[in-house]
């Protein structure tokens, strides 16, 4: 090819993608196919579209290993048995490789797409994930939501954790700038925002953390899978006040009679614990909030202006009055 | 003619997808292939002759990959080293599981049918319990109110709503002609032509009490992405404030005129006050993160007032 590239090398280009596409297919296919790894001299050997020069195979098979990685196929190096002293031999486990066919019909394919095409996490493509499953198949008859829903928010430390929920692993984080070991029970997305919940270890209690608000990256841990969390998920959309990871307490708040109904919309009929002393059917109630974030709370009562007030604990009552006297 | 190359990277994981799926199917069509994958026949053309150059040691040629093509149909033979497509990576399966639990979660929606079983067999293969890993809550809104709003943006009629109206503190009867539901940080949300307001409104589908149908249709415009709606009104009085940096967020959710960043990292911003039980709302809710710069005499000491009313609670 010359060099630099000129219109007529156009199709060079496509050439020397072509080459390099079938050199990875090749790779991708002997390192499934080996029983045990083999070495990069042999992949050198075996594969004729590798140069022959020492230099440039190594500088291309580096970039084509670190390519398949990318994609997430699992190129393992390991020692190649009986060799001595050690050398280093390169294979893909089928057994890791490999998906097994969820068996999806073309019902569920198509309506799987349509989700993946209404709801979308911001730079994750979903679609990649569906050619996996059968491809992309889509609704003869214009099938609609008829919600429009904005891409939800991605997070650098997502799949990571999506992966440590699902293998049940411990992972290491920063939070609040205090290191933390938590068993990742499960991810939400709530009000807008990503949280794990899980098992702090450290504290020996249940907590929430906002993803955006983790230190860096979440490292995972090589600790024993834990077993089944012991809270269920909530299935159903959370206060603000239970996002937090404070210690939790119990706050009982009174809410006046014209803003109940929105508050039993807001908060759930669960937590109504009863109608207020001395109020008629259409009067004040009384609810009882778990809270783990004591700012988020204070938020959501002050929201009723003087149509609420926090009946206990003391030191809600003491923070809020502290707070309303700096009222500018 | 620009015969833009497509990176190796994609179409190698598109090919390991594809080619298994093409093997385990008796001579599908071009077409067929070319709408799963997503790809022109051209494309097709082209990643196929790739397909032919490859194989396993020793390379005989029944250990090459051989692709056939006859009339419009394709078959690929000798591929059992690509039985099976690679495994979704994290990014893959949490994309997805979010789409079909966020679709799932809607109030109202079809939690038995096709997008139900089918993300129930992607858990499956992924070794998980969706409900129980992935817990998506767009918003809270009860499904009949919800339901309703989107039967009528649909079907283009006007609805009467119940609306609790938070800025002010009321309950009004509204007669609106509904462009779009939508989602957006952690609410439903309906846009649409407000006919007591003769403007275009967004109303949080939470604070709907009851919504019914009525008769009248209408021709909606074109929607956008349903962002900014609130327009203020040049008659509404203004108000300076300055945010400490923890209330700059400020700036981001409510419709400022003007934003002055200091050099403390505090913004001084103007917004337009609509009502006056939303400033004050906004003024307790900062506390000592929002100080008033400048105000109008009717709005000096707003904040104040609505604190002392409500410590008078309290003692």
């Amino acid at each position: 090819m010359r060099w630099p590239p000129t219109c007529s090398t156009a199709l060079g280009s496509v050439r020397t993608v072509s080459a390099k596409l079938e050199r990875l297919l090749n790779l991708t296919a002997l390192l499934l196919d080996t029983e045990r790894p083999i070495t990069a001299e042999s992949i050198q050997h075996q594969i004729v579209s590798y140069p022959r020069d020492l230099a440039s195979f190594r500088r291309a098979f580096e970039r084509d290993k670190e390519e398949l990685r990318s994609m997430g196929i699992p190129l393992r190096v390991d020692k190649v048995p009986g060799t001595m002293p050690a050398v280093d031999g390169y294979h893909i486990p089928r057994d890791e490789y490999a998906l097994r066919d969820p068996g999806l019909d073309t019902d569920e394919l198509a309506a799987l797409h349509l989700a993946a095409s209404a709801v979308q996490v911001e730079g994750l493509p979903a679609t990649d994930g569906l050619l996996k499953l059968g491809g992309i198949v889509t609704q003869p008859t214009g099938a609609d939501l008829g919600v429009h829903i904005a891409p939800l928010p991605s997070d650098p430390n997502l799949a990571v954790l999506f992966a440590a929920v699902a293998a049940r692993r411990a992972v290491e984080l920063t939070y609040h700038g205090q290191q933390r070991t938590v068993n990742p029970y499960r991810l939400e997305f709530q009000r807008g925002h990503w949280y794990l919940t899980g098992f702090d270890r450290l504290r020996d209690a249940e907590r929430n953390y906002r993803l955006d608000r983790i230190d860096g990256r979440v490292q995972p841990t090589d600790l024993d899978p834990f077993s089944a969390p012991e809270t269920p998920a909530l299935g159903q959309a959370r206060g603000a006040w239970e996002l937090g990871d404070e210690t939790p307490v119990r706050a009982v708040v009174r809410i006046d009679g014209p803003q109940v109904r929105w508050v039993v919309q807001h908060v759930g009929p669960d937590h109504i614990v009863s109608s207020a002393p001395g109020d008629g059917p259409d009067g004040a109630v009384i609810v009882e909030l778990p809270v783990t974030n004591r700012a988020a709370l204070r938020s959501f009562v002050l929201s009723f202006l003087d149509h609420a007030e926090i009946l206990e604990p003391a030191e809600l009552r003491a923070d809020l009055v502290q707070w309303l006297e700096q009222v500018s | 003619m620009t015969a833009r190359a497509e990176p190796s990277g994609a179409r190698l994981q598109r090919l390991l997808a594809m080619v298994p799926w093409i093997a385990s199917h008796d001579g599908p069509t071009v077409q067929q292939v070319c709408e799963r994958f997503g790809v022109t026949a051209e494309q097709l053309a082209a990643d196929l002759e790739v397909v032919w150059l490859v194989g396993v040691p020793p390379y005989t040629p029944d250990a090459l990959i051989d692709v056939v093509q006859e009339g419009d149909r394709v078959w690929i033979h000798y591929a059992e080293v690509f039985s099976e497509p690679n495994r979704l990576t994290p990014d893959q399966a949490v994309a997805l599981l979010t789409a079909g639990a966020s679709v799932l979660a809607l109030p109202g929606g079809d939690t038995t049918g096709a997008l139900a079983t089918g993300v129930a067999k992607l858990a499956t293969v992924l070794g998980i319990d969706a409900a129980q890993v992935l817990d998506i809550n767009l918003g809270g809104a009860r499904a009949e109110v919800l339901d309703l709003l989107r039967q009528a943006v649909r079907d283009r009629r006007r609805v009467r709503l119940d609306y609790y109206s938070f800025g002010r503190d009321a309950r009004t009867q509204r007669d609106v002609d509904p462009y779009q539901v939508h989602v957006a940080d952690g609410s439903f949300y309906l846009l649409g032509y407000c006919h007591l307001a003769e403007a275009t409104r967004r109303f949080r589908v939470d604070r709907i009490a009851t919504a019914a149908l009525l008769e009248d249709s209408f021709s909606p415009p074109e929607v956008g992405d349903g962002g900014r709606v609130f327009v203020p009104d040049g008659d509404d009085p203004r108000v300076v404030l300055r945010l400490t940096p923890a209330a700059r967020w400020v700036a981001d959710v409510h419709p400022v005129e003007s934003v002055e960043e200091q050099p403390d990292g505090s913004l001084v911003v103007t917004l337009a006050i609509a009502a006056e039980p939303w400033l004050e709302r906004l003024l307790v809710s900062l506390g000592p993160e929002a100080a008033v710069v400048d105000a109008p005499d009717e709005l000096r000491g707003t904040g104040a007032r609505a604190a002392a009313r409500i410590l008078a609670r309290y003692r």
